[in-house]
């Protein structure tokens, strides 16, 4: 089969590979009908993510066919169609049964780094490094999934690909930063990054009660997608903009009642911390460039909550602890534990409350995912969302 | 240091006192400390699933090789005693060189304890798996100690089995936790990959991903 492999840093190419065999008896194998390129596949692609080796199968948002089950599947036939979440989990484990599925104990055969690293193991995940499991991802004509007797969903309307394919990452996370942010009805919501979980996070904010959500970004694309939704937008790379004054000017000086983060470890900043974390994670003193996360601290109102959906990998510096002391703030994060969310936002988009395809600004052939990797991470040709067809030519 | 292999057996019995010895009177104890070319590994993981099932599982020697890593056969020799075959990652004359050893029971508490320890041939090892019931009343706490007298063997372990043995200990009781509640082993060996360099090559060892996951129930899994 065909599929996307990450060569080194700043470098993917299309391979040949070998199709994937059944391992275990709870594994499937999907024919992949739709796949797509996350904004987290780019710290990986920018070298953030220790763990990734030469060859590493990418890719964690696909659906697809089932083509083949092991002897341990009984809820799925070959011939169901269904979306995969990025996360993999046991369904009997502890953490599994806290449905705190994305802490999942049983699901990554190389726990031993990543406690190394957080002291303790989260899931499994497709495609993205060995720390967090070394599985092969579905950026590829087809993929093995292990646990496929819990993760993945079975479609059963005739609801097309790309109305549906966001469940299995982004769509879910955008709405658990929502239900992280601890959002009461009237509220004033805050969010970084009008990317494509931005985007679902602003939605969710609304579904869940927001009166009004604030969302802040530098491309004129996004900004437009999310005042599209219903928000209202501040672009910080105006001249004289700062984000603080802003937040407090829209919010009678009382700051939001959540900030959502969503953002993460690449966070572009034109100010002088800026700077500083582009050094530090040059040398290497830091791993992480956490200027939002910074700024949802300072911004958000006292005893206010402050939501992480972007990714942080490492460590963090300068990060204003004192600030979040001194207002009681509260802080949700973490992986999305995606078997929560993917059935009741299915039923959602059922309804035609919404319809997450609107995000999508291209849609490509596998072939031309490594110049597409390109033009998304430096936000060219007003990209917004990048779903692949791997079987077009 | 300088035990040559086959000055065996030297493995003492484990102290009696104690679950793995982690606590005494509502004292926290930290694990035995290496030396006199002693080491010592403790691990503990909070499985779901009942004591006794737990106890079966692991009282059961000759199913071992499907969830301890590099264990080929186990052969019980009476009703305490048996036989361990472990495969090295070293070769002789191309052909994949084994280690062998006789071990004994010592306790065995069903439900609640097994202890052992080798009697001879290439390994001189003791341990103990003690079984409690978590305090939450959900699932049971599995502790493990383990000591390894290896004498010049010690040295070259990681070279000729391939992974750390303190490391090995603390996998296999991730095996046993993930085959107990899932029935198989996460494996990511065997998977397509694209072309692998000359680093990733080395990475793999260092990531553990040479040490062959052992099968658990899925010898027939598709």
């Amino acid at each position: 089969m065909k599929a996307l492999c990450w060569m080194g840093s700043s470098d993917v190419e299309v391979h040949t590979v070998d199709d994937p065999t059944i391992l275990n008896p709870h594994d499937a194998i999907i024919k992949i009908t739709r796949t797509a390129i996350c904004g987290s596949d780019l710290h990986l692609y920018d070298g953030f993510i220790p763990t990734m080796e030469q060859g590493d199968i990418l890719g964690h948002e696909f659906m697809g066919i089932v083509e083949d089950t092991g002897k341990s599947v009984s809820n799925l036939q070959r011939g169901d169609r269904v979306v995969v979440p990025f996360t993999i989990a046991c369904g009997n484990c502890e953490f599994c049964r806290k449905k705190i599925w994305s802490a999942c104990d049983n699901t990554n055969p190389n726990a031993h780094l990543m406690e190394a690293a957080y002291g303790y193991s989260g899931s499994g995940l497709f495609g993205y490094s060995h720390m967090m499991g070394g599985y092969a991802g579905g950026q590829a004509q087809y993929v093995r999934v292990p646990f496929a007797n819990v993760g993945p969903l079975k479609i059963e309307s005739d609801l097309p690909d790309e109305k549906v394919l966001f469940l299995s990452d982004i769509f879910p996370t955008g709405y658990m930063a929502a239900e992280n942010a601890q959002i009461h009805e009237g509220d004033t919501v805050a969010v970084w990054g009008c990317g494509p979980v931005g985007q679902f996070a602003i939605a969710s904010a609304f579904m869940l009660g927001a009166a009004r959500v604030i969302a802040i970004d530098r491309l004129r694309e996004r900004l437009e997608l999310a005042r599209s939704i219903g928000s209202i937008t501040v672009d910080y790379s105006g001249e004289d903009v700062s984000v603080l004054t802003a937040l407090k000017d829209l919010t009678g000086g009382v700051g939001p009642d959540s900030c959502i983060d969503a953002v993460g470890l690449e966070a572009h900043s034109a100010q002088l911390q800026g700077v500083y974390d582009k050094v530090k994670t040059a040398l290497m003193l830091e791993t992480d460039r956490p200027s939002v996360l910074r700024q949802a601290i300072q911004s958000v109102r006292k005893g206010g909550t402050v939501s992480i959906p972007g990714v942080y990998g490492g460590l963090l510096d300068k990060v204003p602890f004192g600030a979040a002391f001194g207002k009681g703030i509260t802080m949700k994060m973490g992986q999305t534990n995606m078997h929560n969310y993917m059935k009741p936002l299915l039923e959602r988009i059922e309804k035609g409350q919404i319809d997450p395809s609107y995000i999508i600004s291209h849609r490509i052939t596998l072939d031309q995912a490594p110049e597409m990797y390109k033009v998304w991470r430096d936000k060219k040709q007003n990209v917004t969302k990048i779903v692949i067809d791997p079987w077009a030519a | 240091m300088s035990k040559a292999l086959n000055e065996k057996p030297n493995a003492e019995p484990l102290p009696v006192a104690t679950a793995a010895g982690i606590l005494l009177h509502g004292r926290y104890l930290a694990p035995p400390e290496d030396k006199d070319g002693k080491i010592w590994v403790r691990t503990s993981a909070l499985i779901n699933a009942n004591a006794e099932v737990l106890y079966s599982m692991w009282r059961d020697v000759e199913a071992a090789p499907l969830w301890q890593e590099q264990i080929e056969k186990v052969t019980s020799t009476g009703k305490v005693t048996s036989h361990w075959v472990m495969r090295t990652v070293a070769k002789d004359n191309d052909r994949e060189k084994t280690i062998e050893w006789d071990s004994e029971i010592l306790r065995d508490e069903p439900g609640r304890r097994i202890a052992w320890r080798s009697t001879g041939g290439e390994s001189d090892n003791a341990g103990e798996v003690v079984f409690e019931p978590s305090p939450s009343g959900r699932g049971t706490l599995v502790t493990v100690l383990q000591e390894f007298r290896l004498g010049k063997l010690a040295s070259v372990w990681q070279t000729i089995v391939g992974r750390n043995p303190k490391q090995a200990v603390i996998e296999n009781l991730r095996h046993f936790k993930a085959l107990a509640e899932t029935g198989e082993i996460p494996r990511t060996q065997g998977q397509p990959h694209g072309p692998r360099g000359t680093i990733a090559e080395i990475k793999k060892s260092i990531y553990g991903e040479e040490t062959t996951t052992p099968p658990g129930l899925n010898r027939k899994a598709s």
